[in-house]
């Protein structure tokens, strides 16, 4: 028996990590493709397009209600501003506030839920009371107290925003810990003489990862929608243009300027409807349960 | 069991082929296989895990997974070929002429519904019962597979069964429209080895009431020496043994065959128990994973008795009474002969 | 230095199992019972059982990865059921686990090589060169070649899994390795090699082992001494060869008959041993003997008296109330070809 080495399967070059995988089946992926890609050049314009296109936004230059035209591509608003300068410059707006907020949403939930779910017990029936108090608040008024005690600003917003759409994360993670803390290689790791750190970490945390980094995805989307809709109720951060303080400022005027409140919903549909997509493509990536056994 | 006449062959399979749509065109799972169940009998099928055994009977009930198509061979019940039959067809085939029970009750038998509203649902599809008959029917099926107290076992949700149990309603759900075949895929692995044992003595009554015909398949021939009367062996996709179950066991023909028996501890009761076990015979390697088989014998890399005429395939040859093997050493290396 | 590596004593581990009514008192299924042994240094301690008997509970409670509820567990003289924190950490480095499945108790995210290297790192054992060359040793131990260390779990077959398992196992150099149902998740062909590999290990590195499985004849293969455990408690303990040659409780006899040889000798037995039924839930165990009702055997006193392990000969235990007027089956007749 001593020289009865088994045979390895034929192996790879490079073995084939799980998370390259994943990425192989992500770029695969049609639509999650697509999202990728509308995301990649919302960022790119919103990054790049302002210098290129040198229009200042807040330059009162053309007419009031100017039509799309040479002079001004996507029309100009009230106050005669060029719409398209104002959604190259808000985009910055709307997407570091999504991903601020998104990151804050998923930094307190995933914290939360790791504990909950990793230690259960007292721990467990603490946290889960709380989260169950911020899931129970209704989450656009309570920003909107936030907002109104702490003033306007866009790190205020972000926060605000982060600090109510935190719930729904902790509990996936929570319940991602649940099932993986129960797995016998995480038994193995017990005995294997690891401390709760790095259990929790090390080795729960990378297998109970994709459903969050999905839920991060869409988390994203959820919090451009919320800027959204906070900046159209005129909480907005009146220092800053976004696509939805843009909305809030034309909706009045829908019937005589249509491009100055289409093109900003526009762009905010196209980015969260990208977000889904992109979500979709890491869940099935990522799942797989879901992929075909190649 | 010999002596008798052979009642009619309810299940024929004749150089059954299943292949895998690969990248690199088809890659065959099961290749020319071939066996038969007589009617009221029992054919074990045997194997160990990737040599094919679920994929054929998943093509007998004409649910291969995507991907996977059977084209060649032909798969005949009760001379009907079920290879070339109409989707409409082997639907109302199955559940009433052909039925199945698998390896894990729990996932079979669907959590929402009573067991006694399962049994009936199949009476009222294939026989057209009306409510009240079916449940009547129901009940006397859980009282033939032996369910105690079956009057309120009617009502109760597959969870609150224990594994036996739910793999007994999973036989009177299977055997409830007297079907010709059985096809029962690892029925007792998920169980233990008591209630296995209670299992398959249920499977053998049952058998003698119906005339049904029971292909059983299985990774372990000891366990199933008592309930099979035939066995044919699998390995990598091809048939390498078929024969009588005791003979099969008692003196093996293809080297795999023989190793696999040889490689399991035996129980040793009584005075036998005494004394130290010797080291286990071991097969090396594995079984070659798909698209991985040589062109040879599939079991030649693993074989001690290899040679250089195993790089062709051997067929499966006539090797004494009623049984067959497929290696090229056969006859020139039987163990004993079987009188 | 005593030939006594672990000692267990009374081991108990209960489960809350909610409420009987929304106001009802607390129930808790009793997976394991009060069960004591000892197992000697360089030898296997089987249990065996049905699923539901405790067997996987002991492991995991010996193991300390389940609260002990009552009992005490020593090995080589550590307490090591008073052990907490990190003291307990430090500890583990002596006590390994083999798991049942070999697809489950690897982390798909790392590969090979880094889990059994793990122990040696969260437990500081030797300098990380010392540990790379601990990998190649050990892989080359189990029978794997250098080049596996780089591959993810999904890379390999069961088989090759479940050595990785063990050299992960023997990682930290323990004196003690629970094994639960190392097996039952591989071919047949591929337990053979296993098993061997199991006993070389044990001759070569003069490891205890602590061998659950369901399965008579792996551990009688395997075993020096055997527990035969039934709803949470143990019903028969022997040497190996004693147990199958003179089993003296009924719930031995009908596990014997299960798994005794096919063929004419075979089916007498389950004829007679064979228990009708099921285990009764470990919830609200039967107040008697908890065999009580499934045993063919049964009378009025086993059903309100409990019967306690008592010594049927040298070394050997069982439970039942009428072991003397039962005897001993005859299996003459039923030797395994």
């Amino acid at each position: 028996m001593g020289g009865n080495r088994s045979t390895l399967p034929a192996a790879p070059a490079k073995p084939a990590s799980p998370a390259r995988e994943m990425l192989r089946h992500f770029l695969r992926h049609p639509a999650g493709m697509a999202g990728f890609l509308i995301l990649l050049a919302v960022a790119l314009a919103s990054l790049a397009g302002p210098g290129l296109y040198g229009v200042d936004p807040a330059d009162m230059a053309a007419a009031p209600f100017e039509p799309p035209g040479p002079e001004v591509p996507l029309g100009a608003d009230y106050l005669g501003r060029d719409v398209l300068a104002g959604l190259l410059i808000g985009g910055r707006a709307s997407l570091s506030v999504g991903l601020a907020a998104a990151l804050i949403s998923v930094l307190i939930g995933v914290a939360v839920g790791a504990l909950a779910g990793w230690f259960g017990g007292w721990v467990d029936r603490v946290l889960m009371k709380v989260t169950e108090f911020f899931q129970v608040l209704p989450s656009l008024l309570f920003a909107m107290v936030l907002v109104t005690l702490f003033g306007a600003s866009l790190g205020i917003i972000t926060f605000a925003i982060g600090v109510v759409s935190w719930p729904g994360v902790a509990r996936l993670t929570r319940a991602e810990y649940l099932r993986v803390r129960g797995l016998d290689y995480v038994r193995a790791a017990v005995a294997g003489g690891g401390r709760p750190h790095y259990l929790i970490l090390r080795v729960v945390l990378p297998n109970a990862l994709p459903p969050i980094i999905v839920a991060a995805a869409l988390a994203i989307g959820v919090a451009i929608l919320f800027e959204g809709g906070l900046s159209f109720l005129g909480l907005g951060d009146p220092n800053v243009i976004s696509w939805g303080m843009m909305l809030g400022q034309n909706r009045t005027y829908l019937l005589d300027a249509w491009w100055a409140v289409t093109f900003p919903g526009a762009a905010i549909f196209f980015t969260v409807l990208a977000v889904s997509l992109l979500g979709e493509g890491l869940n099935d990536a990522i799942n797989p349960r879901l992929r075909k056994r190649g | 069991m010999s002596g008798t006449t052979i009642p009619p062959l309810a299940l024929s399979v004749e150089h059954l082929g299943v292949t895998l749509a690969g990248r690199d065109g088809p890659l065959p799972v099961l290749e020319d296989v071939s066996f038969g169940v007589p009617a009221g009998r029992t054919l074990a099928l045997i194997g160990e895990s990737g040599c094919g055994k679920s994929m054929a009977a998943l093509a007998l009930m004409g649910l291969l997974p995507e991907g996977l198509r059977c084209d060649t061979g032909a798969i005949r019940l009760l001379g009907e070929d079920l290879a070339v039959a109409p989707p409409a067809r082997l639907r109302a085939l199955r559940g009433s002429t052909l039925s199945m029970i698998f390896q894990e009750p729990m996932t079979a038998l669907n959590p929402v519904f009573t067991v006694g509203e399962q049994i009936a649902e199949t009476l009222r599809l294939h026989q057209g019962l009306d409510a009240a008959a079916a449940r009547a029917g129901a009940l006397e099926m859980l009282r033939k597979v032996e369910i105690p107290a079956a009057a309120q076992r009617l009502d109760a949700y597959p969870h609150q069964l224990s594994g036996g149990m739910r793999q007994r309603v999973m036989i009177a759900i299977a055997l409830a429209c007297r079907p010709r075949l059985l096809i029962a895929d690892e029925p007792t692995t998920a169980l233990d080895v008591t209630v296995q044992a209670q299992i398959f003595d249920l499977l053998k009554t049952l058998q003698r009431e119906t005339g049904t015909a029971i292909l059983l398949i299985s990774h372990d021939l000891h366990a199933v020496a008592d309930i099979a009367d035939e066995v044919a062996v699998l390995y990598a996709g091809t048939c390498v043994e078929t024969g009588p179950a005791s003979r099969v066991l008692a003196a093996p023909e293809h080297p795999y065959t023989r190793a696999l028996l040889a490689c399991s501890p035996r129980l040793r009761l009584g005075a036998a128990a005494a004394g130290p076990a010797p080291d286990l015979l071991e097969v090396p390697g594995m079984v070659p994973p798909l698209g991985q088989r040589g062109p040879g014998c599939r079991f030649a890399p693993r074989c001690e008795l290899a040679g250089a005429d195993c790089n062709h395939p051997p067929p499966l040859r006539p090797a004494g009474a009623g049984r067959a093997a497929a290696c090229w050493r056969v006859g020139d290396t039987t163990l004993e002969a079987v009188a | 230095m005593n030939d006594v590596l672990l000692d267990v004593t009374n081991l108990t581990v209960r489960f809350p199992a909610g409420r009987a009514g929304p106001f009802g008192p607390r129930r808790h299924v009793h997976a394991v019972d009060g069960v004591s042994f000892q197992v000697r240094r360089a030898s296997t301690f089987g249990i065996v059982g049905q699923s539901g008997s405790g067997k996987s509970t002991v492991a995991l409670a010996l193991m300390r990865l389940v609260g002990i509820s009552g009992g005490d567990v020593t090995l080589d003289g550590m307490p090591l059921s008073a052990l907490r924190g990190d003291a307990l950490r430090r500890a583990r480095r002596d006590f390994q686990m083999v798991f049942q499945d070999p697809y489950a108790s690897l982390d798909p995210r790392r590969r090979a090589g880094a889990l059994i290297r793990e122990p040696l790192d969260l437990l500081e054992i030797g300098s990380p060169a010392e540990r790379e060359a601990e990998v190649l040793r050990l892989l080359s131990q189990v029978g794997l070649p250098a080049e596996a260390g780089r591959l993810f779990p999904h890379q390999f077959s069961g088989g090759q899994r479940q050595r990785l398992c063990i050299a992960r196992a023997l990682a930290s150099r323990p004196r003690l390795v629970v094994c639960d149902e190392p097996v039952s998740a591989l071919d047949v062909a591929v337990q053979a090699q296993i098993l061997n590999l199991m006993r070389r290990l044990q001759r070569q590195l003069g490891l205890t082992y602590v061998f659950i499985s369901h399965d008579l004849a792996v551990v009688q293969h395997l075993c020096d001494e055997v527990a035969v455990m039934y709803l949470g408690q143990v019903v028969e303990q022997a040497p190996t060869h004693r147990l199958f040659a003179a089993p003296r409780h009924p719930y031995t006899w009908s596990l014997i008959a299960a798994a005794a040889s096919h063929g004419a000798a075979g089916q007498a037995m389950r004829r007679r041993h064979l228990t009708p039924g099921e285990p009764p839930s470990p919830i609200d165990p039967p107040p008697g003997c908890r065999f009580s009702v499934q045993c063919p055997h049964v009378t009025a006193r086993c059903r309100t008296e409990a019967p306690h392990l008592r010594p049927a000969a040298e070394g050997h235990l069982a439970a039942c109330h009428r072991m003397e007027e039962l005897g001993v089956p005859d299996f003459g007749l039923a030797e395994v070809a």
